[in-house]
């Protein structure tokens, strides 16, 4: 299946980006319509690469892995779990429903405290904009999220024709290598997995 | 014909592993022929796929008196993708079946190798298979009995467990009915002989007793039974005194019966006992408690959760696309993350609460749990073993380094392995690997690796306890995932208009998957033990916040240690900025990124208070309140239901130490005074967190959500229970300052009474008390 891009072989840095928002905003509408290229007709959830990829930024290849646990939302013990796993987080709100944008706080407050930083690759996605008539948080008010949070904000849709998905996924690989360098992260990863270098 | 009906649950393993392996093989089989792919995923379950292709043939095939005859076998047909097909109101997939028959050689059982020399005196046919890919909702239902009039046992298995997700059931029983009537109205139909056409009625009826069998809460819907009552008329009018006519007049009495005692009126067994029985038990204490008996315990908690659970309210169109009024919708699902999130909370919390305890014994706290969790490894409970992992993993435990680094290189080994087992890593593999090896074995055995320390276990295990037999609990969240994902990947309409019915067969294959194992909870037998539940009701639970402050106070952050060094490697904020402007202006106009109002911002609190330069310099001191402060604000907003998931009722008291030795805050006990007259006389009491910042209001909104209460927090009274009287807390006084200390922290939350209340304040709280 891998056949479709031609990256170079092996070796590729991964990225491990970690989906979080409330239920219902459509986080996994975002991650199913990046990936489905690759499973045009048939999808099977349980397969073991369901949800990686090969994606060239900038001119740079790598290995996108993306966790998204939507559907699990509740189990909230576990919440801190994977997003210590996270090189970097899409912080998913849907326009539609103003709790799932006022929850944005709690979630990015969790991953600072997790990753025990007080800056870490992030980006704030606002969903179904293409539900213009039951659009409840303006563009305004995400741009004032994003400022206070200091993170960069993009406005998406899953539905067809889709609006910004795969540049939302970009974007999130251009702030994690835009970042500083963190050694601890670094050295902790390769104990981690054999595969996972570092850019 | 295997039908998984309520009774399948008790049958033995070895039947339910043929019936699993029937219906997720068939599934799964067929997916893959659609599409020609073959995936990882098919590798693990390509034995099975073998054996389905065997079963599958047997029982759809045209020569079923081969099959009875037991003289030859029908073998391993071989399956081609002749396409599509359209008719009116239905779309099928056709395949043409390629049916090899062979004389069975030495033994049955040899017929399921794979050598090629048993094919030698062969004989084949193709026949021509179609299989619904997708209908309107009359075809559907239609198609209850096949072509043949045959029923065919996958169909009717995914068509009940997912037609919920388009139809109701209401609307599939009519349509049914009306077949069955058009049928019966119209004898020589499309030219079929006569036996076809009665068949096709049999299995109709057949479909209806399936569906009363399996689905009994479907035709529950009191008071007045709509369903059952058509088809009590239709057996009346068509199949008067049968099998089905007594069945249904059956259902419609004892439901009736049922109604008049409402268990929702009277509070279940387990919970009076609990709170009858508060002295002259056992008390247990971590760490020095039975490790065995508690993973016991914990594990009939889950078994009790999962064998109520109802698998299709897993669905990703109920579980994952519900909203605040249909939650009871999915009651069974909520029901096992609450007990997750339960046994989670409580693992986080006994390590956290004693502020004060040495570093050595926090540490024996953590390694008791961690033979727990490996005591649920061995009776193969993932869900509680997932629980207690992701406790350890959480923040608040997870950053107590030198308590971490007190425990023995061994132990941590374990709690590596164990925590692998939920690793991330290639969408879950390990643990769907896991799932599959051992779902319906007997005992757990299963090691990876590298995994030094559950291998000994494992021994250990094996030469002490031969005939042990276990069920097993699966973490149902992976499951919720991949229906939450086939619900959005697949559409529920193609063409036009049609009900997609291929997306309601790849969900029954994770809904078997999870029938299957129900029925293997059944080889679970655990006494339940009052003094355990007490245990387990009585331990204080934290929300995030809350272990965050706790943990901070144990080990104080080290940001300036471990987090510093980097920080001086770092560039400076502007520089990152630059950078995330230059490439997204270069790619999109969308992004925000305003650089000068981040950086002078002074409503950026979280952030730019901790730039990394102040930051390196800061003493831990002075980061941690502005985090708190952040927190507060957040935590006083009006949203923050979905961050910490109610807990069950009834948690409760803590320990006495805890009290001394935190100065920034109390743990207070709040009893809400109900007027309800079940509660009466039950001590309800949760313990809140209570910092020297919050005043009145805010403490009483912390005990309303922890009370699960709604409502405006004016219209409720605060006050401190003292020996003599009690202190009614002014509407804004700063709490932590107003209480006296001198006394219990007890508290009792009251709605404020009108002049004309009939109850009088306090009258609930004097009964309780003595």
């Amino acid at each position: 299946m891998r056949a479709m891009t031609k990256p170079p072989t092996d070796n590729l840095p991964t990225v491990k980006l970690v989906v979080v928002g409330d239920g219902g905003v459509g986080k996994s509408a975002i991650t199913i319509q990046f990936f489905q290229k690759l499973f045009v007709t048939d999808y099977d959830p349980t397969i073991e690469d369901s949800y990686m990829q090969h994606v060239e930024v900038d001119g740079q290849w790598c290995m996108l892995d993306v966790l998204d646990t939507a559907g699990q939302e509740e189990f909230s013990a576990m919440r801190e779990q994977y997003m210590r796993k996270g090189d970097g987080f899409l912080l998913v709100y849907s326009v539609t429903d103003k709790n799932s944008y006022e929850n944005i706080i709690h979630f990015h407050t969790q991953i600072l405290r997790v990753k025990d930083r007080d800056t870490y690759p992030m980006l704030l996605v606002a969903n179904k904009v293409d539900l213009v008539h039951l659009r409840k948080v303006t563009e305004e008010q995400g741009r004032e999220l994003a400022h206070k949070l200091g993170i960069p904000y993009i406005e998406t849709s899953a539905k067809d024709p889709p609006l910004n998905i795969d540049a939302t996924f970009h974007e999130v690989v251009r702030i994690i290598r835009n970042q500083p360098q963190n050694d601890n992260d670094k050295r902790r990863k390769k104990q981690g997995c054999a595969k996972c270098v570092m850019i | 014909m295997l039908l998984p009906t309520k009774n399948s649950t008790n049958c033995p393993i070895g039947f339910q592993n043929d019936f699993y392996h029937e219906v997720v093989g068939k599934t799964k089989f067929l997916t893959l022929k659609c599409t020609g792919k073959q995936t990882n995923s098919s590798r693990a379950r390509s034995k099975s796929v073998d054996r389905t292709k065997f079963r599958f043939c047997a029982c759809t095939g045209p020569r079923k008196n081969n099959k009875k005859s037991a003289k030859w076998y029908v073998k391993q047909p071989t399956w081609r993708l002749w396409g599509e097909e359209k008719a009116d109101g239905a779309l099928y997939t056709v395949y043409l079946k390629k049916v090899r028959y062979h004389r069975p050689t030495r033994s049955l059982s040899s017929s399921h190798s794979d050598s090629d020399d048993e094919i030698s005196h062969l004989e084949w046919e193709t026949v021509r298979v179609r299989f619904v890919k997708a209908g309107t909702l009359k075809k559907l239902v239609e198609a209850l009995s096949t072509d043949d009039g045959e029923l065919e046992t996958t169909y009717i298995n995914v068509f009940l467990a997912t037609y919920r997700s388009f139809s109701t059931a209401k609307e599939v029983l009519k349509l049914l009915l009306e077949r069955y009537e058009e049928l019966t109205e119209t004898p020589q139909n499309n030219g079929r002989p006569p036996e076809t056409h009665e068949q096709h009625k049999k299995t109709l009826i057949s479909a209806l007793h399936v569906w009363l069998d399996s689905y009994p809460e479907d035709f529950k819907e009191p008071p007045n039974y709509s369903a059952l009552g058509l088809l009590l008329n239709f057996a009346e009018d068509f199949l008067p005194n049968t099998e089905l006519e007594a069945k249904v007049r059956h259902r419609i009495d004892r439901y009736s019966r049922e109604a008049h005692i409402d268990p929702l009126l009277t509070p279940p067994p387990a919970f009076a006992m609990r709170s009858i029985a508060l002295s002259g038990w056992r008390n247990f204490k971590l760490p020095d408690v039975p490790v065995r008996y508690f993973a016991e315990q914990l594990t009939r908690m889950d078994v009790d959760l999962f064998k109520k659970l109802v698998p299709h309210q897993c669905l990703g169109a109920v579980w994952s696309r519900r909203d605040r009024s249909r939650s009871h919708e999915a009651a069974t699902v909520l029901a096992t993350v609450n007990q997750f999130n339960a046994v989670s909370f409580r693992v986080i919390s006994s390590i956290l609460v004693e502020v004060g305890l040495r570093v050595h014994d926090r540490a024996s706290l953590i390694m008791c749990w961690i033979d727990i969790a490996q005591e649920l490894r061995l009776i193969k409970n993932f869900s509680s073993l997932k629980a207690i992992i992701s406790g350890l993993q959480s923040n608040p435990i997870y950053r107590l380094q030198k308590t971490w680094q007190t425990i023995p290189k061994e132990k941590i080994e374990m709690f590596d392995e164990l925590a692998r087992i939920f690793s991330e890593d290639n969408n879950q593999w390990t643990q769907r690997e896991l799932l599959m090896k051992e779902g319906t074995a007997k005992f757990a055995d299963t090691v990876g690796e590298n995994d030094k320390q559950l291998q000994k276990i494992f021994q250990r295990q094996n030469n002490h306890t031969a005939n042990i037999s276990f069920g097993t609990i699966p973490y149902l969240g992976t499951f919720l995932t991949d229906l939450t994902m086939i619900d959005t990947a697949i559409p529920d309409i193609i063409g036009d208009g049609l009900i997609n019915f291929d997306k309601r067969r790849k969900e029954f294959e994770v809904l078997a998957q999870i029938k299957l194992l129900q029925g293997a909870a059944n080889a679970y037998h655990f006494i339940e033990d009052p003094a355990f539940d007490r245990w387990f009701d009585s331990i204080l639970v934290l929300d995030d916040r809350e272990a965050y402050q706790l943990s901070c106070q144990i080990e104080p952050p080290t940001n300036n240690g471990q987090n510093g060094k980097n920080r001086k490697k770092s560039m400076p904020g502007h520089q990152k900025n630059d950078s995330i402007t230059s490439t997204s202006s270069s790619n999109s106009s969308q992004f925000y990124c305003d650089i000068d109002s981040i950086t002078s911002s002074p409503r950026n609190s979280i952030d730019r208070k901790m730039s990394p330069s102040q930051m390196s310099h800061s003493s831990s001191n002075s980061s941690l309140p502005s985090l708190d402060i952040s927190l507060n604000s957040s935590h006083s907003g009006s949203a923050t239901n979905r961050l910490q998931v109610p807990l069950p009722n009834n948690s409760g008291t803590l320990s006495n130490n805890s009290q001394k030795s935190s100065p920034d805050f109390y743990i207070i006990k709040v009893t809400y005074e109900t007027e309800n007259p079940e509660t009466e006389g039950i001590v309800l009491y949760k313990s809140i967190m209570l910092s020297n910042n919050e005043r009145t209001p805010q403490v009483i909104r912390n005990a309303m959500y922890k009370l699960s209460l709604e409502g405006n927090p004016d219209q409720y009274t605060l006050a401190q229970v003292l020996p003599e009287k009690e202190m009614i807390l002014p509407p804004n006084a700063n709490v932590y300052y107003a209480v006296n200390t001198a006394h219990n922290l007890n508290f009792i939350l009251r709605q404020k009474k009108l002049e004309d209340g009939t109850t009088t304040a306090g009258r609930g709280f004097k009964k309780s008390k003595s």
